[in-house]
This record gives C-alpha cells, sequence and structure tokens, in this order.
C-alpha cells in the first residue's frame, strides 16, 4: 500500500478503536491486527501526534498495581471520523464507477 | 531478554533524547510488556514480540527530528563559567568558519551526486535525440539517392535508441539510490547525536 495512504489510514485506524470506549496501547494493536499492521514505535508516533493535534487525551490509571495509559476520543477526533467517512463515500462511488467501465469491455 | 534487559538496553540508546521523551518511552514499552504478560506470554516471549531493541531504537530515532536530538546533546550538563564563555565567543571566528566550511564541503560532495544523476539523464536525453537525428538525416540521405549513407545513419539512430532505453533504467536505478543514501545518511547523522553519550 502507498506509504501516505497508510499513514493517513493508520491513525483514522487507532481513533476508531477508542471510539466507542478508552482504550490502552496493547488493546489497540490487538484490535487492529485484523485489519492493519502496527508496530508498537509507529503506534507511539500516531498516539504522540493525535494527542498533539487535540484529537485524543490520555489519562492514566492504575490496573493490578501498576500503571497503564488510557486514551479518549475528542470532539475534533470524531469530527476527523466523520471528514473520513464522506470523504470515502466520494472515493467509493468513484471505485463503482471505474470498476463497472472495466467491467462493460 | 528479559524485561529488565530490554529496557536497561533501550534506555543506554536513547540516552541522546531529552530525560522526559525517553521516560515516556520506556514507560511505554514496559506497558506494552505487561499487558502481553497478562495475557499469559512468558517475560521472554512478551519482550520478543515487542521487537528486537535496535529496531525500536532505528525506528525512535527515524521519528524525532533532528533539531530536538541536537539541541539536547549541545544542552550543557552544568551552567557554563565565564570564561568559557568568553573563549566561546572570542573563539567564534575560528571554530564558527571550521564549522561552515565542513557542512560546505560535505554538502558540495553530496550535490556532486546529484550532478552525476543529472548527467546520466542528459546523456541518455542525448542518445534519445541522436535517434531522431538518424532517422531525419536517413531519410533526407535517402530521397537524395545515398542509399549507403542513408542507411549508416539510419543504422547510428537505431543504436543510439536501443542505448538510451537501455541507459533509462540505469538512470532510474541511480536516482533511487542516491534517494536510499539520502535516508540512510540522514538516520546516520542522527544516530551520531544519540549514541556517543550511550556509554557513560
Amino acid at each position: 500500500m502507498d506509504i501516505q495512504l497508510k499513514r493517513g489510514l493508520l491513525d483514522v485506524c487507532v481513533l476508531a478503536a477508542i471510539k466507542n470506549e478508552d482504550s490502552y496501547g496493547y488493546q489497540i494493536i490487538k484490535e487492529l491486527k485484523p485489519y492493519i499492521k502496527l508496530s508498537e514505535s509507529t503506534l507511539y508516533t500516531i498516539l504522540k501526534r493525535l494527542e498533539t493535534a487535540e484529537m485524543l487525551t490520555v489519562r492514566t490509571a492504575e490496573h493490578n498495581g501498576r500503571l497503564r495509559k488510557y486514551y479518549h476520543i475528542t470532539e475534533s477526533g470524531r469530527a476527523r471520523l466523520e471528514d473520513f467517512r464522506r470523504e470515502w463515500d466520494e472515493i467509493m462511488s468513484i471505485y463503482r464507477y471505474v470498476t463497472k467501465e472495466e467491467n462493460n469491455e | 531478554m528479559n524485561k529488565q534487559e530490554f529496557l536497561e538496553a533501550l534506555r543506554q540508546k536513547l540516552a541522546g533524547l531529552p530525560q522526559e521523551d525517553r521516560d515516556e518511552r520506556l514507560n511505554f514499552y514496559s506497558e506494552m510488556i505487561d499487558d502481553r504478560m497478562e495475557e499469559g506470554l512468558s517475560e521472554e516471549e512478551a519482550v520478543a514480540d515487542v521487537g528486537s531493541v535496535d529496531d525500536v531504537v532505528t525506528q525512535i530515532i527515524s521519528d524525532t527530528p533532528l533539531s530536538k536530538l541536537v539541541k539536547e546533546k549541545v544542552k550543557p550538563k552544568r551552567r557554563l563559567r565565564v570564561w568559557e564563555i568568553v573563549l566561546i565567543v572570542a573563539g567564534a571566528p575560528i571554530w564558527l568558519s571550521l564549522l561552515l566550511a565542513g557542512a560546505a564541503v560535505a554538502f558540495s560532495l553530496y550535490l556532486t551526486l546529484w550532478s552525476l544523476i543529472a548527467a546520466l539523464w542528459a546523456v541518455d536525453f542525448a542518445l534519445a535525440m541522436s535517434f531522431l537525428y538518424g532517422c531525419v538525416s536517413a531519410v533526407v540521405f535517402a530521397v537524395r539517392g545515398y542509399g549507403f549513407s542513408a542507411l549508416a545513419t539510419l543504422g547510428a539512430g537505431l543504436f543510439s535508441a536501443g542505448a538510451a532505453v537501455f541507459l533509462f533504467f540505469g538512470c532510474v536505478a541511480a536516482a533511487k539510490g542516491v534517494v536510499r543514501l539520502t535516508k540512510r545518511i540522514v538516520l546516520g547523522i542522527k544516530s551520531l547525536f544519540i549514541r556517543k553519550e550511550g556509554s557513560k
């Protein structure tokens, strides 16, 4: 897959992984595993970027006697997901048009 | 490798990062390992699953802007004494010009690489043009009745065309090679800043 495209997709995937409930690092990786390959280091970079862009917030909570970071999606994070959905509706309609042409030949 | 060894190795190799960044990274990997162990993996398996120390370090270095690494590197570990400041300022005409000269030399070497690539493309373009020229002059010769000359120029033209196609792949490969080299140089410069202090 194109690197720029994958980068954009990864951001959205991570946001989607925390959209229903707050999640933590390893949980996010497990959740995305069937869809997209994501290493620890890449996830760290994405989380950092999304935090700086204020698309998610971080809180630290105790779990089994140690600390764990939980990530919570913000309103602008949800707006990003909504933008993604709208963009891809457009792309999918183009996709259908392009593949339809191929079938007619 | 157990968790403690992994984190310690990582800590040493990331000595060039600002303290705060480094601690945050280490906590992140520590949490990742703990979560895997909680799922039933052994400590060793959990560490191996997170990746090798070197891979992790390489990734972190390429994610960190060079400016941050340099800033951390040149930040004095203690307050400078007055005579040190005087020396640095007074010596500026010497060390600053040396530094600039060094950077200029490195930059011109790098530029040379790209001019070689440009030269390759120019040769390729010239070959393609001589194919066109060969075809045109072959027609002219043929019209005027010089059969052998027409054949000779046509042959030379075709030869150029073949060479141009052949060289084209070489040009593309060379350009890609320089791009790859650039990435490695940038990574190398960054690790220069991050590694030196790791041993102390």
